[in-house]
């Protein structure tokens, strides 16, 4: 029930995150004004480069996190040919425009070798995390699939959550430039903590079990056994008559 | 020798420190203080305080023999100790003209609000003294 709770929390937070974070990217497309994240930056060996970059990176990840929150939800993975392709979509945004443009991001990141190394890593799982996940899906292998899956959400759930901690690291009166390399390497690592605790998890829990039993055993009475059974010889055998 | 000059700046004038101090404050601490936007971003929070410090309590001469003064900005966040030079440029006495310096060059100080503007080559340096 707890888990059931965090699941929506987080997802909500997510979107809530998702949403809000574009509305503040959108500056990012005034060709006529630089924002202040941009300021800090200059002067930048290839300006047009990066500026290019962080305008398909902030689209991509404007398209690619919602829809990959949306992928998470029940009421899409129930309908497997819109979660198909909705998935597609999200795969090919993810590895063509999301990646590649964060990537270059990196390269020249705020905060030195280390936020880069930050920045590649969260890339790497997400783009390997993806390969994984889509060649899971066409092998049918659902829980890998559901696992990777996973780790591309958690490792897009660190824009969210970095941004949340540089606010609160601030608040506390925290060095703005420790703060951002903490603010970045806690979310990366600790989503791929959770992500692995999560899927070694056993997927029936102790409180649960009883009801699952209870459920199989309703759907494998004798009755309805037979009435199943009867079902299935009744083209073979003929209606008795 | 200096003293003998007479001094063009009257009783109720403010000394060339006060002047631009007075002339970074309006041209660029305020409105960079208006304008700290969002801060659920990845761009540096905006400091808690800032303060300008001008560097040289005399005029200096560029290469087209424009007068100016440099300054720095040192910043605060939280409850830490100050910055120095954040904020590094300087302050053309006839124009009131602020630059300030971004890796090797100096760019018209609208650039920290966000305009698109060139470098400005030889701005803030100093011309080599005449013998």
């Amino acid at each position: 029930m707890l888990g059931h709770w965090a699941g929506r929390g987080f997802l909500t937070s997510m979107w809530l995150g998702s949403a809000l974070i574009t509305l503040m990217s959108l500056p990012y497309f005034d060709f006529e004004t630089l924002p202040p994240f941009v300021i800090e930056k200059l002067p930048l060996r290839f300006e047009s480069l990066w500026l290019g970059a962080l305008r398909i990176h902030v689209a991509a990840a404007a398209l690619s996190f919602p829809l990959c929150l949306l992928l998470m939800t029940r009421a899409l993975q129930r309908r497997a040919t819109w979660h198909r392709r909705l998935g597609r979509v999200s795969g090919a945004l993810v590895l063509v425009a999301l990646v590649p443009s964060g990537v270059v991001l990196a390269l020249d990141a705020k905060g030195g070798p280390l936020v880069t190394a930050g920045f590649l890593l969260s890339a790497a799982i997400v783009a390997g995390a993806m390969i994984i996940g889509v060649q899971a899906a066409r092998r049918r292998d659902l829980a890998l699939h559901a696992r990777a899956m996973r780790h591309v959400i958690g490792q897009m759930s660190v824009a969210v959550v970095s941004r949340a901690l540089i606010v609160a690291l601030d608040a506390v009166g925290v060095d703005p430039d420790s703060a951002y390399v903490a603010a970045l390497w806690a979310p990366v690592l600790a989503s791929v903590a959770v992500v692995e605790w999560l899927s070694s998890r056993p997927l029936i829990g102790h409180r649960n079990r009883f009801e699952l039993v209870e459920r199989i055993r309703r759907e494998l009475s004798p009755f309805a056994l037979l009435v199943r059974i009867r079902a299935f010889f009744r083209p073979v055998l003929g209606d008795g008559r | 020798m200096l003293s003998f000059v007479p001094s063009l700046a009257t009783a109720d004038e403010p000394s060339l420190v006060e002047w631009t101090e007075q002339r970074v404050e309006a041209g660029l601490v305020k409105p960079l203080a208006e304008r700290a936007g969002s801060r659920f971003s990845r761009s540096r929070p905006p400091p808690r305080e800032r303060r300008i410090r001008v560097t040289q309590a005399s005029l200096s001469r560029d290469k087209q023999g424009k007068d100016f003064v440099p300054f720095a900005v040192d910043v605060r966040f939280g409850a830490g100790d100050w910055q120095q030079n954040d904020i590094v440029g300087c302050a053309y006495r006839a124009s009131g003209s602020l630059f300030v310096q971004r890796g090797e060059a100096y760019f018209p100080a609208s650039v920290l609000l966000g305009k698109q503007v060139a470098a400005v080559a030889g701005a803030c340096q100093a011309a080599p003294a005449r013998s």
